[in-house]
């Protein structure tokens, strides 16, 4: 069980979010939906313990161990994984050892986990000179490498052409087959192709309203300054 | 047998060129580096084996200090000599081929080169002969003192070949390496060459390179300097006729307090000749190492140069001097440089998927180190410079 218990965040000294709480287990997939700039890449970098994203207050506990204090490379190794919106370049490193690198901590088979996001193609490409769809693609494979308990998923569907998506999304309900998923977007794209457990929406650094498919429903009607 | 008449007036022009510094790197001594001694077999065999080099080779030279000679090629269409008995047996092609590409009076080094240097290869390749596996030469210096070797490639028209050459010095030795260098790669010929240097501390290195790409060729170099120096400085240059490429990538380790200062120069006088020059280097300790890089276009010809510099300690330092001349209105040319410490974002990113801090800072040498170079290599050369990687990426950190 992943759960946030009141939890604010701070950038920069300057808080962006309070008063978040989730819980998830196993298979749940719990949306975050928002505009952009509103904190929800923030918050799971935070929960990753990345620097410069700061948890101020409240806990955040996996399997009952409240991760404070534990550096980004512990919170991965208990289970903690994050699909980034933006991989950095890493200048000359090719997606296939970086894959590798990743099944090596975790015993998984890197041609299966590039088969099923269709990206064996791309082993000798440099991580940093990748399509947006092929990016999306290969930071899912990392996320899918390190056999999480929760999983992060930061925008899986900005930039990404209709196909990638599909592919992206087969992915994910793989990886919600072992795992809980945190999936945030700013589009929603994504919850055609995955049906949430829970969905809330972050607006003014708190959660503004919570509920099922009928939010992503209603932020479609609506957008999201009617939920303001 | 009396020298030929050309190869005394090189030596004249040598003996006045004696006292001529080098343009670029640290001035050194030479007559504090007598004349290498003898060495005896098991040292110059676990020397060789420190860069890959093995008598079983299909073909091979190996040389250690002055004194010490094994040669041969099992391969039908190429032949391997030791370049004094080439002068001796092939007076008028010698004489084409020597001291073209190179002149002896560059400078103080290629100076001394040409009045004490003794040995080197000379690898010729028939016309037409392509040769898939690698023809090995191994340069040693094992009880110290000065190596000046000169080595010569020629590969005729029409030809492949891939040879391996590694320069390397005894831990205990006191060193200076001027090897002389001039390939020459006829119309439509391949050559891909791949050169590791493994000195020491105390060694002092200044190669002097020439290559020659006629129409149609390809010229394809991948240096790797793997180990501790303590002054290294070279400039090769590669003059491309119509429609010859150049792809020649260097990586560059920089550790204790060495000076390097290395850099390719390329010259498109050719129309549709193309040049890509590439280098990696990592500066750890206090090291310096200047990386120069230059093309010249004099007709219609694209060049690139791109240079990158990782910084791995506060006192390192690493500077890209790259330059671009067109002569021609059609030429194309290019250049990317950087220089910086490796990226936080970058590291914590690794860590976000599970490795720890040291794996992933391996992850990230591994991939500065890694270049496109692979994609011009027949697989078992992408092997080698595979375990070169790995081995500049242990040593880096």
């Amino acid at each position: 069980m992943f759960i946030l218990e009141n939890v604010s965040v701070s950038v920069g000294g300057r808080e962006l979010l309070r008063g978040i709480s989730l819980s998830l287990g196993r298979g749940d997939i719990f949306y975050i939906l928002g505009p952009n700039g509103v904190g929800k890449s923030s918050l799971l970098k935070a929960v990753m313990g990345l620097p410069g994203y700061e948890v101020t207050a409240g806990r955040v506990v996996l399997d009952g161990v409240d991760l404070a204090g534990f550096s980004t490379y512990e919170r991965a190794a208990r289970g903690v994984a994050l699909a980034f919106q933006v991989p950095p370049r890493l200048h000359g490193v090719r997606v296939g050892a970086l894959l590798s690198h990743i099944c090596k901590k975790t015993g998984c088979d890197a041609g299966e986990i590039a088969k099923a996001v269709e990206i064996e193609h791309l082993f000798d490409r440099e991580v940093g000179k990748l399509s947006g769809g092929e990016s999306k693609r290969v930071e899912l494979a990392t996320v899918l490498a390190q056999r999480p308990k929760v999983a992060l998923i930061d925008e899986p569907d900005s930039g990404v052409d209709v196909e990638s998506l599909s592919i992206v999304a087969r992915g994910l309900k793989e990886l919600a087959a072992g795992a809980g998923l945190i999936v945030v977007t700013h589009s929603a794209h994504i919850a055609r192709y995955l049906a949430p457990t829970r969905v809330c929406v972050l607006y003014g650094g708190v959660f503004k309203k919570c509920g099922g498919q009928e939010v992503i429903d209603e932020v479609f009607a609506y957008g999201f300054s009617k939920l303001a | 047998m009396a020298s030929p008449s050309w190869l005394e007036a090189v030596k004249e022009r040598a003996r006045r060129a004696l006292d001529k510094p080098a343009a670029y790197g640290p001035d050194v001594d030479i007559s504090v580096f007598r004349d290498g001694g003898p060495a005896d077999e098991a040292s110059v065999a676990s020397v060789a084996e420190a860069v890959g080099v093995s008598p079983k080779a299909q073909a091979f030279y190996i040389q250690a200090d002055n004194a010490y000679f094994r040669y041969l090629s099992r391969i039908p269409g190429v032949e391997v000599y030791r370049i004094e008995e080439f002068v001796d047996a092939h007076r008028d092609l010698a004489r084409d081929y020597l001291w073209r590409l190179v002149p002896p009076d560059y400078d103080k080094f290629t100076a001394v080169a040409a009045l004490r240097g003794v040995g080197g290869y000379v690898i010729r390749v028939k016309s037409g002969v392509k040769v898939e596996s690698p023809i090995l030469a191994c340069l040693s210096i094992v009880r110290g003192g000065l190596q000046a070797p000169h080595n010569v490639v020629i590969v005729e028209e029409g030809a492949e070949a891939v040879v391996y050459t590694g320069c390397v010095i005894a831990p205990e030795a006191v060193g200076l390496h001027v090897g002389i260098s001039e390939f020459y790669v006829m119309r439509n010929a391949k050559l891909k060459f791949i050169m590791v240097h493994s000195w020491n501390k105390a060694a002092h290195v200044r190669p002097r390179t020439g290559v020659y790409v006629e129409e149609g060729g390809e010229y394809v170099e991948y240096y790797a300097n793997v180990a501790s120096v303590k002054t290294l400085q070279t400039s090769p240059r590669i003059i491309l006729k119509d429609g010859a490429k150049a792809h020649a990538t260097s990586v560059v380790l920089g550790r204790g307090d060495a000076v390097i200062d290395i850099g390719t120069a390329a010259v498109l006088d050719g129309e549709g000749a193309g040049a890509e020059l590439v280098t990696r280097a990592i500066a750890t300790g206090s090291s310096s190492v200047t990386m120069r890089a230059v093309v010249e276009a004099y007709k219609p010809a694209r060049g690139h140069v791109e240079c990158s510099g990782l910084l791995m300690s506060d006192r390192a330092r690493v500077v890209t001097i790259p330059q671009l001349s067109a002569f021609n209105n059609d030429a194309v040319l290019t250049h990317e440089a950087s220089i910086g410490k490796l990226a936080e974002d970058e590291i914590y990113y690794l860590m976000a998927k599970g490795l720890t801090y040291e794996e992933a800072v391996s992850l990230l040498v591994r991939g500065f180190v890694t270049t496109d170079i692979h994609k011009y290599l027949p697989e078992q050369a992408r092997r080698y410079v595979e375990s070169l990687e790995r081995q500049i990426v242990e040593k880096a950190l």
